[in-house]
């Protein structure tokens, strides 16, 4: 413990001393009644001073939770000797907030239990390591403290909230195994796709026995398979830029959430790059397993600033599988990733751009020089997505509060309808 | 003497509006030099309520510093409130008792003379060595 003692300790000894020359000196008896109580602090505060003995026990009573929720914490302090006031404090990350008071004061008798419940509030993602607790032991008159940091470090990860996803954007291509995705390919499944002449090898359950009749030879039905498909996340985790709590790497770490429960609810393989100042990627798979490793993924994530120069070619082959539809959600900040989504598409990867806007958390200064910057800023963005749209990449910008659905409709129309332009 | 007094309450009033407890002791010296003034001027007789003022510069001192801390938003039982505050109350009753035997002492017929002003000087400066060295043996 790291023992504070009040500087009025040693003022009150001080002025005592002060009056009590004062009266021998002027031979005057007041001036020593005076300086009587400030001696008797001093002795009494100095005789007072014990180093307590002050024991805790920090506890969570979960290690996951959701955004919203509340998580329990306990702290369970007890003082073999007694503490007149004992101050108990538990440092809380951004993104936890407590419901009741913390810090908070209290009394310990002599061998007394106290246990102490402080709902936290999770408002934000993250991972965080709760604890130790800063404990401060005071005597009755604040004359000395000791202080300490006492209790284990409980790690608790809060997931982001997922967004209920109407729409999901269908990849050109599917892969081999099954999964929800109705292939333009032909073979066995469930849905129809063309009717054809017999050929030797169909099964008698694939004829189509009115079409048959109806041409005088036999004819069977053909379907499209059910298959998966393979989705990548890219998330561009160069710059973030942020405002009132709320930036893009926030919005990114949602949607890339969002997306990846949905496609894995379709038996699709979903695999994640962080392509930043930090690289890191999950090689793409399915399941619940999966779809936890992101979230881990993505609740460890940060933005790093970094000047090294990166391309994709430093990405193993197995982050980016071939067929895979490549989802990049990014502010189109930062030149390095802006350059790697075209070198992506140029290697022939389906590749749909989702712009975390950063405008809402700009805002523009007053004088007309950071006006015209502004606007230049804005056009040089807009030249940006012209590049991606030319080279045959949808690109939608989304904004802070608009839901995800609505730039997953905009892309889904924009492959929908746009068609190849040849010169 | 009225300005010295003036100046110490002033001071006092700063250290509570401005937090500024670095101030405080300067603000007692003052108001304690301004009845040492005052006695000094007037002369007369030993004066009787001394104890009272001395209970009140210490109370007048502690109550600035729980002010003070109290602006640390550090919400406490009432157990805690009360403890310090029965503290507070036995210094102050302690410091009145002591001081008042200083007075009461001091009114107690016995000779003067160098002998006793040398005890005097002698107790003096014991009861500040020991405060000293308690208070430097605590820190």
């Amino acid at each position: 413990m790291t023992r504070i003692v009040s500087p009025r300790l040693a003022g009150y000894a001080g002025l005592a001393g002060i009056g009590l020359l004062a009266g021998l000196v002027l031979g005057r008896v007041e001036l020593v009644a005076l300086a009587a109580p400030f001696a008797l602090a001093a002795v009494a505060g100095a005789f007072l001073v014990r180093e307590p003995s002050v024991a805790l026990a920090f506890a969570v009573d979960r290690e996951r939770a959701l955004e919203g929720e509340t998580v329990g914490a306990t702290l369970e302090l007890t003082s073999p000797s007694g503490a007149d006031r004992v101050d108990v404090l538990l440092p809380l990350p951004r993104g936890l907030r407590a419901q009741s008071p913390n810090p908070r004061s209290l009394r310990l008798a002599p061998g007394e239990t106290r246990t102490l419940e402080l709902p936290l509030a999770c408002t934000r993602w993250g991972a965080f390591a709760l604890g130790p607790v800063l404990v401060r032991v005071r005597d009755r008159l604040g004359f000395a403290s000791w202080e300490t940091r006492l209790g284990d470090r409980e790690p608790l990860r809060v997931y982001p909230k997922v967004e209920t996803l109407h729409g999901f954007l269908a990849p050109h291509e599917t892969q081999v195994f099954i999964g929800n995705q109705v292939s333009r390919a032909k073979g066995e499944g469930i849905e129809f796709s063309d009717i054809r002449e017999w050929a030797p090898g169909d099964r008698v359950r694939a004829i189509n026995w009115r079409a048959s009749a109806r041409r005088g030879e036999l004819h069977v039905n053909e379907h499209h398979p059910e298959r998966n498909t393979d989705v990548v996340l890219f998330l561009d985790t160069f710059v973030d830029v942020e405002s009132n709590e709320r930036g893009t790497f926030d919005m990114t770490v949602r949607a890339a959430t969002s997306l990846a429960h949905r496609y894995l609810q379709r038996k699709d393989r979903v695999g994640l790059v962080s392509f930043g100042g930090f690289l890191s990627w999950l090689v793409p798979a399915s399941g619940t397993r999966q779809l936890y490793r992101i979230v881990d993924s993505l609740l460890q994530m940060n933005v790093v600033l970094s000047f090294a120069t990166k391309g994709v070619d430093i990405l193993p082959p197995r982050s980016l599988p071939p067929k895979a539809l490549v989802i990049a959600l990014t502010p189109l900040l930062d030149p390095r990733s802006a350059a790697a989504l075209l070198d992506l598409r140029a290697r022939g990867f389906d590749l749909v751009v989702v712009e975390v806007s950063p405008v809402p958390f700009v805002q523009p200064g007053g004088d007309e020089l950071s006006q015209l910057s502004y606007r230049l800023w804005r056009l040089s963005r807009e030249a940006l997505r012209a590049r991606y749209e030319q080279a045959g990449v949808p690109v939608v910008e989304w904004r802070d509060g608009v839901p995800l659905n609505i730039p997953l409709e905009e892309v889904a129309a924009f492959r929908r309808y746009a068609r190849p332009v040849r010169a | 003497m009225l300005g010295v007094g003036a100046f110490g309450a002033a001071l006092l009033t700063l250290v509570l509006w401005r937090g500024m407890d670095e101030a405080l002791p300067w603000s007692l010296i003052s108001l304690g030099i301004a009845y040492t003034l005052s006695l000094v001027l007037h002369g007369g007789p030993v004066d009787s309520a001394a104890p009272l003022l001395g209970v009140g510069l210490i109370a007048c001192a502690e109550l600035a510093v729980w002010s003070l801390e109290e602006r640390q938003p550090v919400p406490a039982e009432r157990q805690v409130v009360m403890g310090r505050f029965r503290a507070l109350g036995a210094l102050a009753g302690s410091g009145l008792v002591a001081s008042g035997l200083v007075i009461a002492l001091s009114a107690a017929p016995s000779r003067g003379g160098l002998a006793w002003t040398a005890l005097g000087a002698a107790a003096a400066v014991l009861v500040v060595a020991v405060a000293t060295l308690l208070v430097h043996r605590a820190g």
